[in-house]
This record gives C-alpha cells, structure tokens and sequence, in this order.
C-alpha cells in the first residue's frame, strides 16, 4: 500500500490522537427541549407588572388581565403606574375615606387622550393589585378614591390557582 | 495481495458552539421566567352620578353575603337571613358557603348578582376567597366528571350592615 506523504502524514495523525469523546446527546435534547419550553413562556405578554412586595389572594378566576391603570396596594404604600402616592400607614390613620393623593394621580391620569377607539374602554378601568394581607377598610379607601376619579371598572388582580 | 480498505474518518460532531450557547440561554429563560399566572376579578362599582334609589321587587333575589370575624352570613336582603355559616378550624368555611350558593342558584336561575359584605378588618384574602366561592362553583351533575358552574359572576363588594345580627 503506497501512500503519498500527505497521507501518510493523516494517518500518522489518526493513529496518535487523543481525543475525548463525550456523550453529550441526551444533554443536547433535554436543553433544547428546555429552550423551547422557555421560549414559549417567556412571548406570553405580560399585562401586568409583578412585585416582590406585594403578595396577590389566590383565585379561581379565569378572566384575562387587560391592560389598565394599575394600582399596587402593598403593607407599607400605595403606587399608581410605577409611582408611589401614599404611605399605607397615613392613609390608615386618615379618617376621611378619599386618598387626596391617589386621587389627584388617578384624575390626572385619566385627563390623558386616547387615540385608538377600541381603548376607549380601558379609559374607566382600574387594576387593583393588593396585598393578600391588607384590610378591607384600606381597600374601601382605595376604590371609593377611584370611583370618585371616574375610574367606575375595577378588577382586582389575583394569582391564577388550578383546581384539582 | 493486500486488500486496500477505504479509510473510514469518524463522523463527529462540533456542538460545542450550540452547547455554549444552550448553557448561556437556559439559566438566561430561567431567571425570566414567571411561573404565577395572574388573572382579574372584575367588579363595577356603581358610578358618581347614580345615587337614585332602586325600587325593590318582592321575588327578586337580591343576595348578600357577610363576611362576620366569627361566620358568614348568607340572606336576602328582603327575605332575611338564609343561613349562618359558622368558622370551621379557625376558616371561613368557603366549601360549605360553595355548596349553598350552588342550591341557590338552583331556585333562582335567572339571577347573576350578588354582593360581599365585608366588615372593616376581613383581610383582602377572606373577600377574595369569598368572592370565589360566590362566582363559581364545581359540581357533579349527572356525570362523574367535575364541571365548572357559574354561580352569580357578578360580584359587588360592600360594606356590612354594623349590627350584630346581619343580612337585614
């Protein structure tokens, strides 16, 4: 068997190499597997903001959040859209069952154009994310406040619970 | 004569590129991830302008609940109360406030609306749950299979009547 240089030279190299060999498949399949899972779960849009503080009642109830003001009543502060109005604690000892703050916020927030007709729905609809811990007297507070301000459609968010 | 074989490179694959970039991208979705899924309860709240008075009608239903530190208070609010439901080990007891609410709906089919009463330190969580048991229910009618029941979806919160017997 003749062999030119540049082949011998291959098999020469074939013969010394040290390779490692990994048996990497089934890590391949349960992460690419994985990837599309999370994929998928990570496209859903997401309507509503989620926070550490606040820890949402838990529901039955099926209805898809929509996309509205959203009012976060957590133990320690009230937040409109991403900006605190209030301190739990003032409201509290407020005897007066209007937030003047939140509703400040709310009426201007509700002065804001809406351009597309099909939201003109959204425009009286409120969110109410509340602490699973917090009293009714604080969230009578709260929705007394947005129907004053206009905002007459309040839903309350809650974490979805599958029953068996 | 010698037998010439045909030399047979193993077939291997370069995955490491893939690997790399499988391992930077699952602790990435990972972290992103939400394993909550979050849903509404709709309520409405009556508007600014409507404070006009209702005219009651005798055989229309018009469902309470009152959520009491001790028990719920089922009634009607010209029928009086339907039935107390006392605490069972330290919990409102939503099964059995579940279970009436779907007898209810049995005599009265037409009717969608109901309202929870809270006194002014029932947690959020107590109305929620409450609110639940009054919207929907599971029952096994004719088949073995549980189907979900739509009790009275249309839910309003208010407050309890401040009296020790309720439901007036």
């Amino acid at each position: 068997m003749n062999l030119t240089p540049i082949q011998k030279r291959a098999a020469r190299k074939q013969r010394n190499k040290q390779e490692l060999d990994m048996n990497l498949v089934s890590l391949i399949d349960i992460f690419t597997i994985l990837i599309f899972f999370l994929l998928s779960s990570a496209t859903e849009v997401e309507t509503l903001p989620s926070y550490r503080a606040v820890k949402l009642p838990e529901s039955t109830a099926e209805a898809q959040p929509k996309e509205t003001i959203v009012v976060v009543v957590s133990g320690s502060e009230i937040v409109v859209d991403g900006r605190k109005v209030a301190d739990v604690a003032d409201v509290m000892k407020a005897s007066d069952d209007v937030i003047p703050t939140l509703k400040a916020e709310l009426e201007l927030l509700s002065k804001r154009q809406v351009i597309r007709a099909k939201n003109e729905a959204t425009k009286t609809a409120v969110t109410i994310m509340g602490d699973k811990d917090i009293p009714y007297r604080l969230l009578r507070k709260v929705m007394v406040t947005s129907a004053r301000a206009n905002f007459t459609d309040v839903s309350f968010a809650v974490r979805q619970r599958f029953e068996t | 004569m010698r037998v010439r074989r045909l030399r047979k490179e193993v077939a291997a694959l370069e995955v490491t590129a893939f690997i790399n970039l499988i391992v930077v991208l699952v602790p990435f979705l990972l972290s992103t991830a939400v394993f909550t899924r979050l849903s509404v309860m709709d309520l409405s709240l009556p508007a600014q302008s409507s404070n006009k008075l209702e005219q009651l009608k005798a055989n229309d239903l018009k469902l309470e609940i009152v959520i009491r530190p001790e028990a719920l208070e089922v009634g009607d609010r010209i029928g009086g109360l339907i039935q107390r439901i006392e605490k069972k080990d330290g919990h409102h007891d939503v099964k059995a406030l579940n279970t009436l609410m779907q007898t209810v709906k049995q005599k009265f089919p037409e009717t969608k609306t109901a309202s929870v009463l809270s006194e002014p330190d029932t947690s959020y969580e107590v109305l929620v749950q409450v609110m639940d048991a009054v919207r929907a229910g599971r029952s096994a009618n004719g088949g073995t299979k549980l189907v979900r029941v739509e009790l009275f979806p249309d839910v309003s919160v208010g407050d309890a009547p401040v009296r020790t017997k309720g439901a007036s």
